[in-house]
């Protein structure tokens, strides 16, 4: 019975951490993922919202260096 | 906290001096910024002085909408051991930028030749909420930084939160307590090296000068005060305390802004001596000539660049 008993804290022990440790893992790959999709696509972002706004600018005129 | 008294006493003085001023206690002006606190002292005393050739190229194709190029070629200076040396890298890199500019959202961000992202957003949520955002992204790992700032702005106060990446938490309060003192203060909780820190700061102002003075926990105590003696010149004097590392600086500078030139100067407790020459050749172009003399070191610095747009 003690041995059952210890078990089943262990066990239970086990799983609280585990649960978060996984809010840390998540959060940490959601972030990882978040921070590769800024470096990416800020500046495109920064674009389509240029090239979107009024008066709308032609695309020769974002590629052209005059 | 004895630097906090003198600038009241003045304003004692200019009271009684001037016509009958009530001051309305219910409505007095929105104070500045608490970052912004020192922005005179900090356009005389800390002038973006650079070194080699910088030339840089702005497009606009909408009224919000503007592509920039830049080019740098010059010394970078890198961390040595003994602080008597300068190590110096020259480098080149061109930076593309693209910025867009709304009254309720602004997004710049400018890209490098060796992939770091320095990105900055401005959202206005409401009408008092400011959400403000600031990143340097790079390709290294752990070599990124963010910070994320939510402001908002009361009647006679502004109230910040601030938090970055690798736990760092702060927190900003100003308040107007007269028409022309404002106080606030300053907490921080950093994370990693686990270090707390709290400040205050006061301000006074009036349209012909500007004392500012700010005392921390991290051990720095700065005054400044800046004098506007016309509307073409400002001067600015500046000391800096740090009561753990036991370092002094002071330093005195000025500000002409002439019709077609800005020229901003320094002089330093350190023996640097800087200026800063602005010059707009004609309608978009503006020429720059910078100078950083270090007697102590024997580190001189010039450099020159091309505005165009």
């Amino acid at each position: 019975m003690d041995s059952l008993k210890g078990k089943g804290k262990g066990s239970k022990g086990a799983s609280s951490s585990s649960k978060l440790d996984l809010v840390k893992e998540w959060t940490n790959w959601s972030l990882k993922k978040a921070k590769v999709a800024t470096h990416y696509g800020f500046i495109p972002l920064i674009i389509v919202i240029g090239m979107n706004s009024d008066p709308k600018p032609h695309l020769f005129q974002l590629l052209s260096p005059v | 906290m004895a630097d906090l008294l003198p600038p009241l006493g003045t304003a004692q003085t200019d009271g009684k001096t001037k016509v009958d001023e009530k001051v309305d206690y219910s409505n007095l002006p929105c104070p500045v910024p608490y970052e912004e606190l020192h922005r005179e002292a900090i356009m005389s005393l800390k002038a973006d002085n650079f070194e080699g050739l910088r030339f840089d190229f702005s497009k606009g194709l909408n009224q919000k909408f503007s592509l920039s190029h830049s080019v740098m070629m010059g010394p970078t200076e890198v961390p040595s051991q003994s602080p008597d040396t300068t190590i110096k890298i020259p480098t080149a890199h061109y930076e593309f930028g693209a910025n867009y500019f709304d009254p309720k959202l602004m997004l710049i961000g400018r890209l490098m030749t060796d992939g770091r992202l320095n990105a900055r957003v401005k959202a206005d949520l409401t009408d008092r909420l400011v959400l403000k955002a600031n990143g340097q992204l790079t390709n290294e790992p752990h070599m990124s930084h963010a910070m994320f700032n939510f402001d908002y702005m009361g009647s006679d106060y502004r109230a910040q939160l601030q938090l970055g990446n690798s736990a760092l938490i702060g927190a900003t309060y100003i308040q107007s307590v007269t028409p022309r003192l404002s106080l606030g203060g300053e907490v921080f909780w950093a994370g990693v090296p686990r270090k707390s820190g709290i400040g205050y700061a006061a301000r006074y102002d009036t349209d012909k000068m500007v004392a500012t003075a700010q005392v921390a926990s991290t051990g720095t105590i700065a005054m400044n005060y800046v004098q506007k003696i016309s509307d073409k010149v400002s001067l600015a004097t500046d000391f800096a305390y740090n009561y753990l590392s036991r370092d002094v600086v002071a330093s005195v500078g000025y500000d002409y802004i002439l019709r077609q030139s800005r020229v901003r100067g320094k002089i330093d407790s350190n023996g640097v001596a800087s200026a800063l020459l602005e010059e707009r050749l004609s309608m978009g172009l503006n020429f720059l000539l910078s100078a950083e003399l270090d007697h102590k070191k024997k580190d001189y610095k010039f450099g020159f660049g091309l505005t165009v747009g």
